[in-house]
């Protein structure tokens, strides 16, 4: 319980240091939101009301704090460029990109712990060393060109799917999630090429220490031994591993995206990037932020149930 | 040579050799002028005049993935080049010195590492506005808090050592102990964690310029050449496969390069 209320807590620091630093970076900035607003023919007596409405005039602390509470409410400001709450053009957007990322996380499991597990128990076999060559050479596949080799494979020479042919969860669901299987592989690709070398490390070097060897003396077999006490511990770092990858997975999902012409989130930050429409920016960050905080969070928590020795340093 | 029996070093260091010629034979030579456009062989296969074929302008592809890698290269150089700088200079004080300054440090730290890379890199953009040299910028930013991290823990190990305590009984000032007697120290560690910076930076560089930032047309950079190729996919495939492998190739050498370090 201890550990929960301190890890609790630097959760709550964290996110407000966090939150400050985005609010700063974009406070910083040259460049008026008034005048992004209105145009630079706008008069300087509009521009001073919108300035006093967006109340940009109070001290930086001030709003700071007025944007938390926004935020707290689900109200992120306006957009510079559609004058429309930022909310509205991000709302639809994010459950399509999470959907992606969540499909390649639980490809991720799917695919790299029963091969882990597989080259540790054959290690020096050929199984194993098929395995360690192609490992080495998938991790250096970036995402969105194994998304081009998937739509050049799968889609315009199997036709196992159209190309671009997008379908929203409104619409079909089935037809949305048979869609994005695709993109998932090309984001999973990489990840789990890690993660299976990561665990057929892990498993190697705990099969060296003592607890195993007195586990094979009480006679359990091979495989009893493997997975009541070698994975158990050999999971920790892939743990780990995996917490990690989550916020790169939303990162590769934002540009496999594009490779797969899917309106999530990715396209969205894009376009307000180059419009320099900053408050749908800071809006976008902010949740991936929360996201990736949240998410080493809930790692912290699945140590401790995993392994019940660990404890604040 | 204690590398000579490391598999992954051998293999890592032959990919890199060869991808350095390919880069340096590219920056002096190349076959056709990598901008310029030839109507009559627009899409053109693999031949012996066209080694990759031709692109959609017709401009030779071989000779635009010379030009390319070199893009993706001088930028990987830039943006670790920085990351490592200011990396060191932030990890070594924290490290050294470590207090309420070191604590502060890290809690941003942590998040900064956390968060992916390339899109530290695309917030960086946003603020600065797209270009060549300012992605360098953005991503060297964002490969600082890795490099960081590596550093201070390394420091931390080392301050208490012997050597530091008999340098400093010798009268040896923070800084000379901090950069002349213990920064060598982290160099093997170091190496290998910028072998991985390179990996990530030739990935982050070409996601970055297939989004449309960075490189603009018509220079030749990687990952733009991936994002034009997907429209000719199935007509050319050659278009997209060939920067493709060659990027891989990059990736691989210098991953192998880092496995090989961390054994050796």
């Amino acid at each position: 319980m201890k550990y929960f209320t301190k890890k609790l807590a630097g959760l709550l620091v964290t996110l407000l240091v966090v939150s400050f630093l985005v609010f700063i970076a974009f406070a910083v900035i040259p460049g008026d939101p008034a005048t992004a607003m209105l145009g630079t023919e706008a008069t300087e007596a509009r521009l001073e009301a919108l300035r006093e409405e967006l109340g940009l005039n109070a001290p930086l602390m001030v709003r700071y704090l007025r944007w938390i509470r926004d935020i707290l409410q689900g109200d992120f400001g306006r957009s510079y460029r559609y004058n429309m709450p930022v909310m509205s053009m991000i709302g639809d957007k994010l459950p399509v990109t999470l959907t992606l990322t969540a499909i390649s996380f639980a490809l991720i499991v799917l695919i790299s712990i029963p091969l882990g597990v597989a080259c540790a128990r054959y290690a020096g076999g050929v199984l194993d060393h098929v395995i360690v060559v192609a490992d080495q050479i998938i991790m250096a596949v970036p995402p969105f060109f194994s998304g081009i080799l998937i739509t050049l494979v799968f889609g315009l020479l199997l036709h196992l799917f159209v190309p671009g042919g997008y379908v929203s969860w409104q619409q079909d669901w089935l037809s949305f999630l048979g869609y994005m299987i695709f993109p998932s592989i090309a984001v999973a690709l990489p990840k789990s090429a890690m993660a299976v070398k990561l665990l057929r490390t892990a498993i190697l070097s705990e099969t060296k220490l003592d607890y195993v060897r007195t586990a094979y003396s009480r006679g359990n077999g091979t495989k009893a031994v493997l997975y009541r006490h070698v994975l158990r511990n050999a999971l920790i770092p892939v743990i780990t591993f995996l917490g990690m990858a989550l916020a790169d997975m939303v990162a590769g999902s934002i540009i496999v995206e594009q490779v797969f012409n899917i309106p999530g989130l990715g396209r969205i930050l894009l376009t307000s990037i180059s419009n320099r429409d900053y408050p749908v920016v800071q809006a976008i960050i902010v949740c991936i932020a929360f996201l990736v905080i949240v998410v080493n969070f809930l790692v912290d928590l699945l140590y401790k149930a995993v392994d019940p020795r660990i404890t604040l340093e | 040579m204690k590398y000579k029996k490391n598999r992954n070093f051998v293999t890592g260091a032959a990919l890199t050799g060869v991808m350095l010629l390919f880069v340096l034979i590219g920056a002096v030579w190349t076959p056709y002028d990598p901008e310029a456009m030839d109507r009559t062989a627009k899409l053109a296969g693999v031949s012996f005049s066209h080694l990759m074929g031709c692109d959609n302008f017709g401009r030779d592809i071989f000779s635009r993935v010379l030009k390319g890698s070199g893009t993706t290269l001088l930028t990987a150089v830039g943006t670790v080049g920085i990351g490592t700088l200011c990396g060191v200079i932030v990890g070594a004080f924290t490290g050294y010195f470590g207090g309420a300054v070191d604590e502060i440090f890290m809690r941003i730290n942590d998040v900064l590492f956390a968060f992916p890379s390339i899109l530290l890199g695309l917030v960086v953009i946003s603020l600065l506005g797209s270009g060549n040299f300012n992605v360098v910028i953005a991503l060297g930013i964002a490969f600082i808090p890795s490099f960081a991290r590596i550093v201070r823990s390394e420091f931390i190990r080392c301050k208490n050592m012997d050597y530091v305590r008999s340098a400093r009984l010798a009268g040896a000032g923070h800084l000379r102990i901090m950069f002349v007697h213990i920064l060598p120290n982290t160099v093997t560690v170091l190496l290998s964690s910028v072998m991985i910076g390179f990996n990530n930076a030739v990935l982050a560089e070409a996601g970055m310029s297939y989004l449309g930032i960075g490189t603009q047309p018509p220079h030749a950079s990687l990952g733009r050449m991936l994002s034009d190729a997907q429209t000719y996919l199935l007509s050319s495939p050659g278009y997209a496969l060939f920067p493709g492998i060659v990027l891989i190739w990059m990736v691989l050498g210098f991953s192998l390069l880092a496995e090989g370090l961390k054994e050796g």
